[in-house]
């Protein structure tokens, strides 16, 4: 039954679902499998469904067969799963009678209660029957059909096999490169952003408009009027905001010019400023801040429409933010404090994030992170950050 | 349907004549077909996802029908098209055969109508799936699940007479959506090693000799190693570059050992790429 086998993967954060763990024993009941090779490769693409997991499944499929006695499930954990089942059924009660094999409908007609009993026996009767893991799958080899344990009439492999058992391929590790611990490279900051795009209508009118067309030709009484509209474009402007000063930051600049680059690349319509530590009655063009400042209060004018992205660590001393002659250089003498001009960009462009490169786990530790959060949302520089700023910036708030 | 069925011989992937199937993925993709699974493939461009579908259609006698996708697609368009200017045009000038009050006569099929409708069991290929939104794919998958779609303008429920094997691919290196992954079984594939490749190149070019093919990709994985590569070549740029070689009648093997790679532009498509490499080569012969 494996039972621990898909616990250990939910454990170390493989997000395995019970339905697939159930597609998988179909596959088992089935005999379509005959080694641990094959279990291993067959599991895999059952079970885990982003190669950033296949590291950690690796590991998990190594130490759980590498000389590991099986041991029968208990009924305790087979009630555990029965409950988990019971939950994939209320969101997908067609994938679960799927993989168990039985009627949608049959099962519909119990009760939840009678269901995590119906799931119970089902698990123990396969367990039962298969008499614990090993009997499973066939050993490899001694398989009385086939070439080397093959199905017969099964594939023929273009050239050798590689010889190797499944355990000794997983303790290889060969997927380590694919884990998510990996830095945020060029290509997926692309991915992120992909979807961060406006469509308008520009160009040409050379689309037909099929409603409007229909309507017009009524109206000219079946004499045929065509009307055409113009195709969608992104014409989505950006600008991004980049804190390049101070040593804070001096960590995060690989992963900063990597965004950059790519944002360059990526949108048409961009302009890149650069601040330090906080934005000010000015922002610089260049990224030495000093030949060609832009007045804070100008930004009021833009298009609102554009999105604003601020990149920084938002980690500084509080009075930076608070103070009218917060900047640090003490020669300038400023008339309003920092937050107010945030929030004048705030205000002015309602599709604003602020990244961070600093992990989340650290934000508590600075109090100015607080406050600047409390003006615009603020996301981590991950993948993950990145997608979700992506979202807030394309939603219609 | 009995297990002998499903693993009728006839139907089980073995291979086609110019794809190099690994172990693990021929499992895979039985096991797929057996339990009527879509299977989606991810791993770098150049190997072998698409090709793949081409292959199993190709060894199992299926027909295939590729959806493309793009940005911009609905799902609508990969079911069916309503023609409706021709409608509109018929209805007004009168001088077509088709009876312009029967709405079915301007329905066609897209590809994965197609697929459904089709007389035999079909090979469906949807190329490059994250092109597309989320919304687009997870309706899909549901399609694809329940394998039928109703055609709204005219109240009827297309549903599949065979269902077809279906391959995705995506390119992403962002996850799809987990109710999108839930239906499928996954496999990423990893770029070929070196002897995996020359195998790869012995079927393309049963002809070249040993040693050729082993300068080659001895060549080429060296210039994959080249740091600060943004594209590196695949084995599409590999197999492009051998051909360029074969008809190269002034090319000499003696000098790919040494080091010299002539037509670097077939291996790399982007010029700082090519910079990088060309002046790594030069201090490589040097």
């Amino acid at each position: 039954m494996f039972i621990d086998f898909f616990y250990t993967l939910r454990d170390r954060g493989v997000p395995v679902t019970p339905t697939s763990f159930l597609r998988l024993h179909r596959v088992l009941s089935l005999g379509l499998i005959h080694s641990v090779d094959e279990f291993y490769t067959v599991a895999r693409s059952i079970l885990v469904k982003s190669e950033r997991y296949f590291d950690i499944y690796d590991q998990v499929f190594a130490s759980r067969f590498h000389g590991v006695e099986l041991q029968e499930p208990g009924d305790e954990e087979l009630s555990e799963l029965a409950k988990l089942l019971l939950d994939e059924w209320l969101k997908n009660p067609r994938q679960v009678a799927d993989a168990l094999g039985v009627d949608e409908e049959e099962l519909a007609r119990l009760s939840p209660e009678e269901l995590i009993k119906y799931f119970f026996d089902r698990l123990k009767e396969q367990t039962e029957a298969h008499h614990g893991g090993n009997k499973w799958i066939g050993t490899g080899g001694t398989s009385p059909v086939g070439h080397s344990g093959y199905h017969p009439g099964g594939m023929r492999v273009g050239g050798v096999s590689r010889n190797k058992s499944a355990v000794k391929v997983a303790l290889e590790r060969r997927y380590r490169d694919y884990s998510q611990e990996g830095p945020l490279t060029r290509s997926q900051i692309g991915e992120a952003l992909k979807r961060l795009r406006r469509m308008v209508p520009v160009g040409p009118k050379d689309v037909v408009n099929v409603d409007k067309t229909i309507y017009e030709t009524i109206r000219n009484g079946g004499e045929i009027d065509i009307v055409y509209d113009r195709r969608l474009r992104d014409r989505i402007k950006v600008i991004l905001m980049i804190d390049n000063g101070g040593w804070s930051m001096d960590p995060y600049i690989d992963l900063v010019q990597t965004l950059f680059h790519y944002v360059r690349a990526q949108f048409k319509d961009l302009t890149i400023y650069f601040f330090h530590n906080t934005i000010y009655d000015e922002i610089w063009l260049d990224p030495q801040r000093w030949n060609k400042p832009e007045k804070t209060l100008a930004f009021a004018a833009k298009d609102p429409e554009t999105r604003l992205i601020i990149v920084g660590d938002a980690s500084m001393a509080p009075f930076e933010l608070t103070s009218k002659k917060g900047y640090i250089y003490l020669s300038s003498m400023w008339t309003r404090p920092s937050i107010e001009n945030l929030q004048l960009l705030s205000k002015t462009f309602p599709h604003a994030v602020w990244l961070n490169p600093r992990p989340a786990c650290e934000w508590w530790d600075a109090w100015s992170i607080d406050i600047i959060r409390q003006v615009f949302p603020m996301y981590e520089l991950t993948l993950d950050g990145l997608d979700k700023a992506v979202g807030y910036l394309m939603s219609r708030n | 349907m009995t297990i002998a069925d499903k693993i009728n011989p006839l139907n089980t992937f073995r291979g086609a004549s110019r794809y190099v199937l690994d172990e693990e993925l021929a499992k895979i993709v039985n096991v797929s077909i057996a339990i009527e699974m879509p299977l989606l493939l991810k791993g770098e461009p150049g190997t072998g996802k698409s090709m793949l579908a081409y292959a199993i259609a190709e060894s199992l006698g299926m027909p295939l029908i590729v959806l493309n996708v793009k940005s911009s697609m609905k799902l609508v368009d990969a079911l069916y098209q309503y023609d409706t200017l021709t409608r509109l045009n018929d209805s007004r000038f009168g001088d077509s055969t088709r009876n312009v009050s029967n709405i079915e006569e301007y329905i066609t099929m897209g590809k994965i109508g197609q697929a459904f409708v089709a007389d035999n069991r079909t090979v469906l290929l949807i190329d490059e799936i994250d092109k597309a939104d989320t919304d687009f794919q997870d309706d899909m998958l549901d399609v694809l699940d329940q394998m039928q779609f109703d055609i709204i303008e005219i109240d009827k429920t297309i549903s599949a007479v065979h269902r077809p094997v279906v391959v995705i691919t995506s390119n992403a290196k962002k996850d799809l959506s987990d109710p999108f992954l839930g239906r499928c079984n996954f496999h990423h594939i990893a770029f070929p090693d070196s002897d995996m490749m020359r195998r790869i190149i012995n079927v393309h070019f049963p002809n070249l000799q040993g040693d050729m093919v082993r300068a080659c990709v001895d060549a080429f994985y060296r210039l994959r190693d080249i740091e600060g590569i943004e594209k590196k070549p695949a084995t599409r740029e590999l197999i492009n570059w051998i051909r360029a070689l074969k008809s190269d009648p002034d090319f000499v093997l003696s000098e790919l050992r040494r080091g010299d790679v002539p037509y670097l532009g077939v291996l790399f498509k982007k010029s700082p790429d090519m910079h990088i490499a060309s002046r790594r080569i030069a201090q490589m012969i040097r």
